[in-house]
């Protein structure tokens, strides 16, 4: 980590942020920001003044910064002017979190366009609203970026930033990247925590005895990783190294954790091991520490697990008694505390704590920050809804020789590059209003008249109780996952799931706002809160499968499937994760079609609920099971901005049997195969609705990515280029029969 | 509205607000226990928290009664007939 970028309630910049912790200050204040009256608790941490960051105009209508762009800019800005590098000069990757995006600035009228049809047209508010949005300023403003993915896994989504960046680092298809996460405060979050009873009273308390819930917060947290040998050459002067990470997925409840902290603890140790560390070497845990009674029984409990004896010597705190729970922003932020607790041999308290729960036996440090000789290392834990968890271990920079951070380069010697895992796709699924289809089906989606499929409701493949708390959204999602797993013949098991989602719970977070306006905060639905967060699909689908695997969402507008499937492409190459159910669904919403997916996507499409997911997996687990293997993925590229290099760069096919698939005939796509040496192979564009001719909403790229696979692995093509192509962006992968 | 009126409009809540589709809210037991463990295989709903807090805010909305926080709710939650009895203790007209 060579750079590092905060803010915080506690102030802009990592230094005022650092001093403010250090000095156990508390950002804990009545929120000012939007008119919080009528809420149970109306208390927050608010950050303060904001320098003005604008944007291009898109065309003639203005375009509205959100406040989560604006903190995320700054954050971004100040890492890498602490890195002091030079985004031309290397290839730089972007990987940013954030829960609620422009929801700030689009609540209003989203409550008012639940109301009102007559409402749902093009607004330039709507410009900042998707989650995207934070990532395409971050380019504009600091690019250029050779790749750039949005993700969310709620509350550990922040964390999970540095960890695709590690992956991305590993597999050496960049030199750097600039991760982080960013969320503002709204008003949806508020109401929907404190439905939940989950706010206390007061500022929070983590590790109290007398806790009663979390305090919110807002803030944006950004650092530089760069690989270890490339930092050195440049010169560049580290601040801590990302040494291990671990993130799974508790499959338990969409909002209560694991009490017993089973699967947190398995992650602190596989990170721990990663990091080529044990529990003696730690010096320090950031913990999660919401101040929920819950949480944090949960993770005291896991902490004693996972490093046994240890624990009685190891500092615990939680900063979230100082900026409270930054959500989205919270896991990227908290590891850049603990990367500066490392580095600075300071330890940082838990603000707030004034009688510990004597039933959480862990070494607190209270009220302020202590200076201690050495930090050796520390993890920093981050657990969201729906049990996705993630923990990061960082260690101290040694100056005699490499770190001990690179486990994989640690075993293989530091001059060997990491032997990477090659993926293939061996299941896949679509489920939508024509019904539900499997490899064989999709194998036939280009011939006359496609596949026959029967409507069926998804009630008909899930049981209705354990699924009674699904929307629309997990019901499409979990149907078609379960479907592509079986069509895998592999159970979920360790299995993550990736789901791309372009605009998230819109109707669901319009009705929810529109409830508390009109009826007030008291009777917003408790029960519906938890399905507004992006990642609410992919977790209600681990919790029914019971997949352990690292899971998220993705969001690329209308690429937000492919960005999902690239998700998974690149945890399995860097061996996070042997299996991946990756794709995306399509809600069937007025709002999208009317005025979101005008502005970013395409023209007129009646969206409806639907799904299409792969498997992908390590060809080495493939084998290990012998599963029928559809393809493998032989080669895969994306881009921002320009396309020139990515088409250099496609190669040519091996021999004959080739063909193009195109998620969209523009001419732009035709211009891109005709610049590659496929130009002269078969090409295909899948009608959009399997069987039916119409245009496509945004999970059509994940379905025609069924649709592919099933046909080189149907023996109706020996390879295939897959190609998703916008105008500033774009996936491409070459799919080879094995 | 009687008892029994009032025990089946809390029984149709449940099974509305907490989507216990296929569930019959005329064969919910007056006394069987709402929530915990071996919930739904002991004859119970099987009920969590989450569903807790659900049913306190459509009360609330349904019948203008607040339900108070902690060992009080558990008491309250604890059945059907519970929950009627506290709904109409609450919204009697006070001596």
């Amino acid at each position: 980590m060579t750079g590092l970028g905060l803010v915080t309630p506690l102030g802009v910049g990592v230094d005022a942020t650092w001093n403010g912790l250090v000095r156990g200050e508390r950002a804990i204040a009545p929120i000012t920001l939007f008119d919080a009256s009528g809420q149970r608790v109306s208390l927050g941490a608010q950050v303060g003044e904001l320098p003005a960051v604008t944007a291009k105009s898109a065309g003639a209508t203005r375009t509205v910064v959100s406040r989560t762009s604006v903190m995320a800019v700054v954050a971004a800005e100040e890492a890498i002017r602490m890195a002091k590098l030079d985004m031309r000069a290397r290839r730089v990757g972007l990987v940013v979190a954030t829960t609620t995006g422009g929801m700030l600035e689009t609540e209003r009228l989203l409550a008012a366009m639940h109301a009102d049809a007559g409402l749902r047209r093009l607004h330039a508010e709507m410009r900042c609203h998707p989650i995207t949005a934070t990532a395409d300023l971050l380019e504009e403003k600091l690019g250029p970026f050779v790749r750039a993915r949005t993700i969310a896994s709620a509350c550990s989504s922040g964390a999970n930033a540095l960890l695709v960046a590690a992956a991305w680092l590993r597999a050496g298809e960049v030199d750097a990247v600039l991760a982080g996460g960013a969320d503002s405060l709204c008003r949806l979050t508020l109401t929907g925590f404190n439905a939940l009873g989950a706010i206390d009273p007061g500022p929070c308390r983590p590790f109290d005895r007398d806790r009663k819930g979390t305090t919110l917060g807002e803030g944006a947290g950004f650092v530089v990783l760069e690989g270890p040998e490339r930092a050195r050459a440049r010169k560049a002067t580290p601040v801590a190294v990302l040494a291990g990470w671990a993130a799974g997925s508790e499959a338990h409840h969409i909002t209560n954790p694991e009490p017993g902290g089973s699967l947190a603890a398995g992650l602190m140790a596989r990170a721990l091991d990663r990091a080529g560390l044990s529990a003696a070497d730690l010096d320090y845990v950031n913990a999660h520490g919401t101040g929920t009674l819950h949480n944090d029984a949960m993770e005291a409990s896991a902490l004693a697990r996972a490093l046994g004896p240890e624990v009685a010597r190891v500092a615990v705190s939680s900063s979230k008694g100082q900026i409270g729970h930054t959500l989205g922003a919270a896991g990227a932020i908290e590891a850049a505390i603990t990367a500066l607790v490392v580095a600075r041999a300071t330890l940082v308290p838990t603000a707030g704590l004034e009688t510990p729960d004597p039933a959480l036996r862990l070494v607190h440090v209270p009220r302020v920050g202590r200076r201690v000789p050495r930090v050796r290392a520390a993890l920093s834990n981050a657990f969201g809804f729906g049990g996705m968890d993630t923990v990061l271990a960082f260690s101290e920079v040694r100056e005699d020789g490499p770190p001990r951070a690179l486990p994989s380069t640690a075993r293989a010697g530091v001059a060997d590059p990491p032997r990477l895992d090659i993926p293939v796709i061996t299941g896949a699924a679509t489920f939508g209003p024509e019904g539900l289809f499997g490899v064989a089906a999709c194998a036939t989606a280009l011939d006359a008249g496609g596949p026959r499929g029967t409507p069926v409701d998804a009630d008909a493949y899930l049981d209705p109780d354990r699924a009674r708390r699904f929307d629309r959204a997990a019901r499409v999602a979990t149907v078609a996952a379960a479907h592509a797993l079986a069509e895998a013949g592999v159970e979920a098991g360790d299995c993550g799931i990736a789901l791309g989602t372009a605009f998230g719970a819109v109707e669901a977070s319009a009705a929810f706002l529109h409830r508390a306006f009109e009826k007030g905060p008291r009777l917003a639905a408790p029960a519906a809160f938890p399905n507004l967060v992006p990642s609410a699909p992919v977790g209600h689908a681990s919790i029914y499968l019971g997949a352990h695997g690292p899971s998220l969402a993705t969001a690329d507008l209308g690429a937000s499937g492919e960005s999902a499937f690239f998700h998974a492409l690149d945890l399995v190459r860097a061996g996070e994760s042997d299996r991946f159910v990756a794709g995306a669904i399509d809600l069937a919403s007025d709002i999208v079609d009317r005025a979101l997916g005008p502005l970013f996507c395409e023209g007129a499409v009646r969206r409806r609920d639907e799904a299409g997911v792969v498997v992908v997996e390590s060809e080495r687990a493939a084998r290990a099971r012998g599963a029928r293997i559809l393809a493998r993925v032989a080669r895969s590229f994306e881009w921002r901005g320009g396309d020139v290099d990515a088409a250099r760069a496609v190669g040519a096919p091996g021999g004959d049997g080739a063909e193009v698939i195109l998620v969209r005939a523009t001419p732009a796509a035709a211009a891109f195969v005709a610049r590659t040496a496929w130009a002269h192979a078969p090409r295909h564009t899948c009608a959009p609705r399997l069987g039916e001719v119409d245009v496509a909403g945004e999970a059509h790229g994940a379905k025609t990515l069924a649709v592919a696979a099933a046909r080189v692995g149907a023996g109706h093509a020996r390879e295939s280029l897959f190609v998703a192509h916008w105008p500033d962006r774009g996936y491409a992968v070459v799919l080879v029969a094995v | 509205m009687d008892g029994e009126e009032l025990r089946l409009a809390i029984k149709r809540l449940l099974v509305k607000e907490l989507n216990l589709k296929g569930r019959d809210p005329e064969a919910i037991d007056d006394d069987s226990p709402l929530f915990g463990a071996g919930g739904a295989a002991g004859g119970g709903l099987g009920l969590d928290s989450l569903d807790a807090l659900q049913l306190a805010m459509s009360l609330e909305e349904t019948f203008g009664v607040r339900i108070p926080d902690g060992e009080e709710a558990r008491s309250i939650f604890r059945s059907v007939r519970a929950i009627a009895d506290h709904v109409s203790q609450s919204r009697a007209p006070r001596a």
